[in-house]
């Protein structure tokens, strides 16, 4: 039992945020539930993100009801590659990335290789809400696979190395880089045994990488040193975080950011309820991070101003 | 953050907190003072039927039967009188706790009952403060003065007051054979007490003679027991003959006091009036309306839920456990921070558990979850529609339950056949989500989800079976006012939850 108080006064002093502290503390105060529609919806997000110029993949097209399912080859004519995304999906649940197709096969990224009739199925179980939260009907995103900057091809064990920033009333707070392993399954998720790796805020180099809450220096299936890993344009990708909070008004968010290889950081979605094991993958408390933000940054800069002014001054 | 926001929130919801522990201590003590509730689910009251059997033979005249009754409140609390004396008039006579009840031209044996049934000691000690006339000294031959004087420096030597020294002394010096003169050999208890009251004016000190009964379970046909009555002190206290005890001990009843007798029959003979006795209990709750009534609080008794019909009270009692469940619930999750399936999914589990009971609840839930997660996961590969898809699970559920039903009848086996209380729904959500976590999460993290579960569950479950603490939820309602405010001060805990502090373990950063 004391040992107990003894671990929260040291978690404390180290500015570790709980959970009930961001629910409570942050999430509940800087959050209006009337922005959540904002993020929740892909859609929305993207339609939103281009009208203020923040890069997101191209949509392709949306399929909102069943009839519409067999027009897909139509849809998407003239792309080699697409992704088929539930618009209320989370955690990268439903997505389906297509590298190749002709008239009868689909080749997915992750080497399936599928019919019509499969993918058809996929797109309606979308629309019925099988990935959406809570189950509810769902709208497919269609839109132009990300052509993954080979600066991270040694980093990430398949699946998609992404980039969370988390922004704090409009400044980068912490951000992290997370990779998949195999034990992962070619996803990001950190519980599922995902590498994070915690990036300096300012330059966007890794502090520290963690796997299963353990603190790692390489990358257990390619044998990368995670130290080595620089981020590159990170100043676009702290400004397309800074613009979320433009567009959103969201106090806490998170976005995540991936690289491609021609048209530079872009954004996939936005959280509003952004996790808290990027403080493990950071080796650092979020809070301070908060307070410091809260208490002494300066307030009514534009996105850029304060992107620089991170840059410049932040820890 | 807006720490002085955060501070006003919960002085506020601090400040309404300690408002109704107040509130409900206030309560607690109203109800137990008044209306005599019980902090103990197993205490009960006492309620004795007393049958006062009065019979005589009629000789066709008019007849007056004239019964002393227990004066109310005195020794005890009267919950109800009845009386059978079928073409009788009754009439009460309650200065005087006498029962008059008279007949036209009667003839032959008459049989008149008085019942009473009383309840909670009360061992009032204010009744009776009507002062005794003075008392006559007795006219004495000289012979029968000097016994007097002797037995007075007898009495003197004895312990305790006057009287109870003159009680001890003759009851002495009964072995006597000078007390002869005093009192005769063969004497009744009556007698004794007629002597005793006869020394006692000798003093001038005024004296009854007092008729009690006591309560036995299982008393028939029994008469009054006789006891003396002094006026010591200015005030009545009452005597035992041979113990020469003050008071009346618990368990008696005094039914009448004085000269007059305890039954006076005119227009009759051979009356006599027989006693029986009879014990029962009741719950505090059933007898809360009549000490509610007895206090003059009948008022707040009547809005209560204490007044609804038994069907609803059961319904409420069931009702109130809900708030105390809840409250794990939250502790486990907000404090403690284990992961469950559902938010209220663990009490409505834990609900079940006792009904089925704890050990075949708990085996009997775990087949039909396995059994369930083996048949979604075949029902998986179909890539059913959701909404179609639980619907199936929901089904499955309901038919393995009228399986589990059948089974667990014919082998004459309780612990399967418990399957029928648990809530469809749920199982079937629980079944749905594991096997969704179990796909998108491994088997590793589903595991561990519904073992969370089961140990709130379990948690819960201890909370909410003890008799005790539903009793207490019951009776003291006010309670959940207390648990409304507690679960309100909670939603401002920003601590860590227990599960953190080893989460977020390596983030203590030694020596720094």
């Amino acid at each position: 039992m004391f040992e107990w108080f003894k671990t929260a006064k040291l978690l404390r002093e180290n500015g570790v945020l709980g959970m009930n502290d961001r629910n409570y503390s942050v999430i509940s105060k800087c959050n209006k539930r009337s922005l959540y529609t904002l993020v929740d919806d892909k859609v929305k997000t993207k339609r939103l993100a281009n009208s203020i110029c923040i890069n997101t993949p191209k949509m392709i097209g949306i399929i909102e009801y069943q009839f519409q399912v067999k027009n897909l080859l139509e849809i998407v004519k003239g792309y080699k590659t697409f992704v088929i995304k539930p618009a209320h999906g989370s955690g990268g649940k439903g997505v389906l990335v297509i590298k190749d197709y002709d008239g009868e096969k689909f080749y997915s990224a992750s080497g399936d290789v599928l019919s019509f009739n499969d993918v058809y199925q996929h797109i309606s179980n979308t629309l019925s809400g099988l990935f959406s939260l809570g189950g509810k009907y769902d709208v497919a995103l269609i839109e132009e696979a990300v052509i993954f900057s080979d600066v991270f091809k040694n980093f990430s064990y398949h699946g998609v190395p992404d980039v969370r920033v988390i922004v704090y009333k409009g400044y980068p707070a912490m951000a992290m880089m997370r990779l998949a392993t195999k034990e992962s399954g070619g996803r990001a998720n950190l519980h599922q045994g995902a590498v994070g790796v915690g990036l300096d805020v300012r330059t966007g180099r890794t502090l520290n990488a963690v796997m299963h809450n353990k603190p790692i220096t390489v990358h257990p299936d390619t044998g990368a040193n995670l130290m080595d890993l620089k981020v590159p344009f990170w100043r676009e990708h702290l400004i397309i975080g800074a613009l979320a909070y433009d567009m959103t008004g969201l106090g806490y968010l998170g976005a995540d950011i991936v690289l491609d290889k021609n048209r530079g950081p872009m954004m996939l979605e936005i959280n509003a309820r952004p996790g808290l094991a990027i403080q493990i993958a950071n080796g650092r408390g979020l809070k301070t991070r908060l307070e410091e933000i809260e208490e002494s940054y300066p307030k009514e800069l534009s996105a850029e101003q304060r992107v620089d002014f991170v840059l410049n001054n932040g820890k | 953050m807006k720490l002085a926001n955060l501070f006003s929130v919960r002085k506020v919801l601090s400040f309404l907190l300690v408002l109704s522990v107040v509130y409900a201590t206030y309560s607690i003590y109203y109800k137990v003072k008044y209306w005599g509730f019980s902090l103990s689910p197993k205490q009960v009251t006492d309620i004795w039927t007393i049958d006062a059997k009065v019979s005589f033979d009629a000789m066709g005249e008019d007849v007056r039967v004239s019964l002393g009754v227990p004066a109310d409140n005195e020794s005890f609390k009267v919950l109800s009188e009845e009386i059978v004396a079928k073409n009788y008039d009754v009439v009460r006579d309650k200065a005087k706790n006498r029962l008059v009840m008279q007949g036209r031209k009667k003839e032959g044996k008459q049989k008149l009952y008085y019942r009473l049934n009383i309840y909670d000691d009360v061992q009032n000690n204010a009744i009776n403060k009507n002062k005794p006339a003075k008392v006559e000294r007795p006219l004495l031959s000289e012979e029968e003065q000097i016994q007097m004087n002797k037995l007075w420096e007898l009495a003197k030597n004895q312990d305790g007051d006057k009287v109870q020294g003159v009680i001890a002394a003759v009851n002495q010096e009964m072995m006597e054979p000078t007390m002869s003169l005093v009192l005769p050999l063969n004497h009744t208890s009556k007698e004794f007490a007629e002597k005793i009251i006869q020394i006692l004016a000798y003093k001038r000190i005024p004296a009854r003679i007092a008729r009690a009964l006591k309560l036995e379970e299982g008393k028939k046909n029994d008469s009054l027991s006789i006891m003396l009555e002094a006026y010591v002190d200015n005030k009545w206290t009452l005597y035992d003959l041979s113990t020469a005890k003050i008071g009346l001990p618990k368990n008696w009843v005094v039914f009448q006091r004085g000269g007059v007798s305890l039954l006076d029959v005119r227009g009759g003979e051979n009356s006599k009036v027989m006693f029986s006795v009879l014990k029962s209990v009741a719950t505090p709750l059933k007898m809360a309306e009549h000490r509610a009534k007895a206090n003059n609080e009948l008022w707040g008794y009547e809005y209560s839920i204490y007044t609804l019909p038994l069907m609803e009270q059961n319904a409420l009692k069931w009702l109130m456990i809900f708030p105390l469940a809840i409250l794990v619930v939250v502790i486990m999750r907000n404090v403690i921070g284990v992961t469950t399936m559902g938010t209220f999914t663990p009490m409505l589990l834990a609900m079940s558990l006792v009904k089925t009971g704890f050990v075949p609840g708990l085996i009997c839930f775990s087949v039909m979850i396995g059994l369930g997660l083996i048949m979604r996961a075949l029902v998986a590969r179909l890539n059913l529609l959701l909404v179609p898809r639980i619907s199936f699970v929901v089904i499955f559920v309901i038919l393995l339950i009228q399986v589990l039903a059948i089974i667990g009848y014919k082998l004459n086996y309780g612990i399967i056949s418990s399957a029928i209380f648990f809530p469809i729904i749920i199982t079937a959500w629980i079944i749905e989500r594991a096997s969704i976590t179990w796909e998108e999460e491994g088997a590793m993290n589903t595991l561990k989800e519904i073992f969370y579960t089961l140990v709130t569950a379990v948690v819960t479950y201890f909370v909410i079976s003890s008799e005790y603490v539903r009793h207490i939820m019951f009776a003291f309602n006010e309670l959940n006012l207390v648990v409304l405010f507690i679960v309100m001060l909670l939603g401002t805990y920003t601590g860590y939850r227990l599960t953190e502090l080893s989460r977020f373990a390596p983030l203590i950063r030694k020596g720094e």
